[in-house]
């Protein structure tokens, strides 16, 4: 089914940020940004097209000055409001406004089960503990959390011990991304980023160990239709300008936060109208593939991987994914 | 009587340009069980519904209960009544054991 807009808008209020992380994609990027009546302008845009959720990303989103105002306009309209945060300003009272701020769940980032690899990660001395006393400050203020594990060769040994850390501190859901080589990432690739191989054996691990885990187990990774993991009943291959699409802090718009290619900006353009007719949308829609997807046999399924991870290896949207661990023309994965 | 009520908690969206393509498909005799043009998501899982289930969920707005959202239906798609009821009831069931719609007193 196509679309008439986004479900998702992921939205960048700002990229001011608190942290400098090794993974971060915004790559200190600065842009700038629109005036609140604006910024609510865009709310009003996001709520007369249906879209029904808002996720408030960065930068780090507690860094914005009206990120309550604009939440609580975005819940008022109907939306389902939810943000991503480092935790580190997100005490008490920032978990008792964000309640009545409308959202409807708070991601908090947990990129390591200790604090050594967290901080070191995060390069910020003290964020492990203080991302730990954001998800009870949440869950003290009756708010819903989740978190988001960046996956790399620090932490994927650990993996596990970061779900029950957020189990137990109440987090429904654990997000185990995969590390994006985009931006900061690119830089740190070599060093953080698992090889194929290594990918397909986290997968089998993750998807095996779901039905046992402490929280719900949720992946971004469209590469997992070579294990038989996708989601049934969402679209095959990246979400990215399918379902979803990033908001920059200056009304632009990209496919997704690791694609800085712009579709368009909602300040020239209405958001159904920029969905159903821009040129790089439908790129990302109706790819061609490139080099060993062009032979595979599971290519219906992934539609070469993640879209954004080839572009930032290849500069092609339709390249194959660079974790793919896939040969050319035989698919070697299978469940493990 | 108790009304059906779809749960507030899920979010969802009907695509009323998707039910035209479908009811035009169906006038061509094409087969349209699998398209969907109505979206919910629930647990994070994305969900479509096909045109009749999608009829019954835009229905199910608190002021009808099975046998009511049949007879809209049968009259709506001139369809044997006896049908639409079965096929209205085995949805309605399956989405009140998911906790998709909710049963209510009116």
């Amino acid at each position: 089914m196509e679309l008439t807009a986004p479900l998702t808008v992921n939205w960048t209020l700002s990229y001011t940020c608190n942290f400098s992380c090794r993974h971060c994609y915004s790559r200190g990027q600065a842009r700038p940004e629109l005036p609140l009546e604006r910024v609510l302008g865009l709310v009003e845009e996001l709520a007369r097209c249906r879209v029904l959720f808002v996720n408030f990303g960065g930068g780090e989103p507690l860094c914005y000055p009206h990120l309550w105002e604009v939440a609580r306009a975005a819940a008022d309209r109907g939306l389902r409001v939810s943000m991503n945060t480092n935790g580190w300003l997100l005490d008490a009272e920032a978990a008792r406004r964000a309640r009545a701020a409308g959202f409807a769940s708070v991601g908090v980032s947990l990129d390591g089960a200790t604090a050594e690899v967290h901080d070191a990660f995060r390069a910020r001395p003290g964020s492990f503990d203080r991302a730990l006393a954001a998800l009870e400050h949440l869950r003290d203020a009756g708010v819903a959390s989740t978190v988001s594990a960046v996956i790399h060769r620090n932490n994927v040994g650990s993996y596990r011990r970061i779900v029950e850390l957020a189990a137990e501190r109440g987090a429904a859901t654990v997000y185990l991304h995969n590390f994006k080589c985009a931006g900061r990432g690119a830089e740190n690739r070599t060093e953080l980023d698992l090889s194929p191989g290594e990918w397909r054996a986290f997968y089998g691990d993750a998807l095996a160990w779901r039905p046992r885990a402490p929280a719900e187990l949720a992946f971004d990774d469209p590469i997992l239709a070579l294990l038989g993991g996708a989601d049934p009943g969402a679209v095959k291959g990246s979400t990215c300008g399918k379902l979803s699409l990033h908001l920059e802090p200056d009304g632009e718009v990209t496919p997704c936060g690791f694609i800085p290619v712009s579709a368009g900006n909602l300040i020239d353009q209405p958001l159904d109208v920029l969905w159903s007719t821009s040129p790089v949308l439908r790129k990302m829609r109706e790819k061609t593939p490139e080099g060993k997807c062009r032979s595979c046999g599971v290519y219906g399924e992934c539609l070469g991987g993640c879209t954004a991870r080839a572009f930032a290896a290849t500069g092609s949207f339709n390249a194959p994914d660079p974790h793919c661990w896939a040969g050319n023309g035989r698919p070697q994965g299978g469940p493990s | 009587m108790t009304v059906l009520r779809r749960n507030p908690s899920l979010a969802w969206r009907d695509e009323p340009g998707a039910r035209e393509r479908i009811l035009a498909a169906l006038e061509r005799s094409e087969d349209v069980a699998d398209e969907g043009w109505v979206i919910l998501v629930h647990a994070g899982r994305m969900h479509q519904l096909n045109l009749l289930a999608g009829e019954i969920w835009l229905l199910a707005d608190g002021t009808r209960d099975a046998a009511a959202i049949a007879a809209e239906l049968a009259g709506r798609y001139d369809a044997p009544a006896d049908e639409i009821r079965k096929d209205v009831e085995a949805f309605v069931a399956e989405c009140l054991s998911r906790g998709w719609l909710v049963a209510e007193d009116a």
